[in-house]
């Protein structure tokens, strides 16, 4: 019984070895987990068809595709201007005036007015304030 | 003296704007103070160590407080631990006595805040000063107990421990680090992405990304909501405020405040379970329990000096054993990781300086809270109208400077920003449990280190139960978690 419980560490292989433990504990838990819950399972695709007939697919996806645009393009917008953070403050300003503009319900001439002055100034002041006065680095 | 080197004027004005800012997001629902710490963790970086927790946790006790507003007047909690203060606040306001809810609230808000920081105060360094004995095999057993405490108290135990676990896997990709008495292999790195994950995720933008991205992406896909007019923002005239409200309510202020510290120790669990049991607790001793959720001051009383309550509770595990008490706490993790500060059973003996600089600031943040709120309460009501639809994107950016400033300008990190909102995004829809996982991640590379060594130390599996009389009691606490949540559900399932 004694000898069941001892265990000899091999160095080179130390590093699988709780990803292993923790991998096993989640495959066991993970089948628990779909036996106890196998009605719920089975209807899964109503809760999903409901998840997406509820949604409004303008803010959400329109939030998604605004968030991978911006992301992608603040580098190579930046590559214009390097060390200068400039891709980050070109990018923003579209940014948050577009995903502003489509979460904003009634858009007047007055309310899209205050959306491009907060767009224009609210990045500019925080690349001011991250590049000139904290020096951090920004795309 | 030396208790006062660190309170400078920017200190106090760190203090008191995270403060302010940190009312205006727990008053805006669907912001909470998780995420206003989340969205200011950058600035931290060149503030430096006690400035930095000086902001972060002015912005912690204002986010905490700050739902009670809207929970009050409008019948919507701005951050879930004010659930209950809606039951016996809105009904206050359509009485016409707003301002008075929101002044009860805001006094019960700070004596919760202040018994609970007397708790943190004294707890804290004792329970460290007991840890600092723990060997790996204990520090392993403890962070399991957290992990089992955080199941237990899930909706659903196997979901909730799942999570945990699910958080520490995904915490174990990179590289197996040598500094840790690892061996510098790279293990659950998908092809193709070993630059990148070399280290793994880094800990902020997984933070920021679900707690930042995760709630804009919700507030998306249910659609904006409309901004609030000012004349729907009901305060009331009809009744003034006086503290002779507060006769007769001392013990409820001290048993919710000490049910809020007490929740706030426990790992994980949080502050919405703070205020439902001070406010039952509150309901049960009651002599007038059916006045409860009709307009009742002591419900009120209640639920804000028990969600208060939990602030300093919170901080006691994180302080003590580097373990958070909730989510907001796990991201001063970050705070004190930016600044190569690593906390746990050493941190306050090593770093007098910064941990009186915290009890000064959660002492001046309450304060702050209470003058702020108390005295310009019909200022800080109309923070409900500010319009979201200019907020949210705002908030993103900042998520994005958050995410790229962490580790010098890595774009991956903002990357990570994006595939853990979405991951937060969809952990709601399929139950898993958020905070579990975030423990698990935090806690995740430590465990291994603890577990591997305790094993290569002693070589037998039953080191973890024949160690200490601590480990015995550690197995007893988990097992009894476990237990405790089981019993618990098949008695409500049986009500049922």
């Amino acid at each position: 019984m004694g000898d069941l419980t001892k265990v000899t560490i091999d160095f080179q292989s130390s590093h699988l070895l709780f990803p292993i433990i923790i991998g096993c504990v989640l495959a066991v838990l993970g089948l628990a987990i779909v036996i106890r819950e196998r009605s719920r399972i089975a209807v899964s695709g109503d809760h999903w068809r409901n998840i997406f007939s509820q949604m409004n697919k303008f803010q959400f996806f329109g939030t998604l595709a605004l968030t991978l645009a911006y992301f992608s393009l603040m580098v190579p917008v930046g590559d214009y201007w390097p060390n200068t953070g400039l891709g980050f403050l070109l990018c923003s300003i579209p940014f948050v005036f577009l995903a502003g503009l489509q979460f904003m319900h009634t858009r007047t001439a007055r309310s899209v007015l205050i959306l491009a002055l907060v767009a224009v100034c609210v990045p500019s002041l925080i690349w001011w304030l991250f590049t000139e006065i904290f020096f951090l680095t920004l795309p | 003296m030396p208790f006062f080197e660190f309170i400078t004027p920017l200190f106090l004005l760190l203090i008191i704007g995270g403060t302010f800012v940190g009312i205006i997001f727990g008053a805006i629902p669907g912001m909470t103070a998780t995420m206003a710490v989340a969205v200011c963790l950058p600035l931290t970086y060149p503030l430096g160590l006690n400035n930095g927790l000086a902001l972060l946790l002015g912005l912690y006790v204002g986010g905490i407080s700050g739902g009670l507003v809207p929970a009050i007047l409008l019948n919507i909690p701005g951050t879930p631990s004010s659930i209950t203060t809606t039951f016996d606040g809105y009904p206050m306001t359509q009485r016409g006595e707003g301002e008075k809810a929101l002044k009860i609230g805001i006094c019960a808000s700070l004596a919760g805040g202040i018994i609970s920081l007397i708790a943190l105060y004294l707890f804290a360094p004792a329970l460290a000063d007991f840890a600092i004995r723990f060997s790996y095999v204990e520090k392993f057993l403890i962070i399991l107990f957290a992990l089992s405490v955080m199941g237990a108290l899930s909706a659903n135990l196997l979901i909730g421990i799942f999570s945990g676990f699910l958080g520490i896997f995904i915490s174990l990709i990179g590289t197996y680090d040598i500094s840790s008495g690892g061996n510098g292999k790279h293990r659950l790195i998908p092809p193709g992405l070993e630059y990148w994950l070399d280290s793994g995720f880094s800990l902020l933008p997984v933070l920021i990304g679900i707690f930042g991205l995760s709630a804009i992406l919700q507030e998306a896909e249910n659609g904006m909501p409309l901004g609030l007019s000012r004349d729907k923002v009901r305060i009331g005239k009809s009744s003034k405020f006086s503290f002779s409200v507060f006769k007769g309510q001392a013990l409820n202020v001290l048993r919710s405040s000490g049910i809020g510290t007490f929740v706030g120790i426990l790992p994980g669990v949080g502050g919405s379970a703070a205020s439902i049991l001070a406010y039952t607790n509150a309901k049960t001793f009651s002599k007038n329990p059916e006045n409860f959720g009709k307009g009742e001051p002591a419900g009120i009383i209640a639920s804000e000096s028990g969600n208060n309550g939990l602030t300093g509770g919170a901080l006691v595990p994180l302080l003590s054993l580097g373990i958070p008490g909730d989510s907001t706490t796990a991201l001063l993790i970050g705070a004190f990781t930016l600044q190569g500060i690593q906390v746990g059973p050493l941190f306050i003996g090593n770093n007098p300086d910064t941990w009186n600089a915290m009890i000064f600031a959660m002492l001046i943040a309450n304060v702050a809270m209470f003058i702020m709120m108390f005295y310009a309460i019909r200022y800080v009501a109309l923070i409900v109208t500010i319009p979201k639809h200019i907020l949210f994107p705002i908030i993103l950016m900042m998520c994005v400077i958050g995410a790229y400033t962490i580790n010098y300008g890595i774009m991956f990190d903002v990357w990570t920003l994006l595939i853990f909102g979405l991951f937060g995004w969809l952990a709601l829809k399929i139950r898993l449990e958020i905070a579990p996982f975030i423990i698990g991640f935090i806690l995740g590379p430590s465990a291994e280190v603890y577990f591997v060594k305790s094993l290569e130390s002693f070589g037998d599996l039953t080191i973890f139960f024949t160690k200490s009389w601590i480990a015995v009691l550690l197995w007893v606490l988990i097992l009894g978690s476990i237990a405790g949540s089981v019993f618990i559900n098949r008695r409500a399932s049986q009500a049922e």
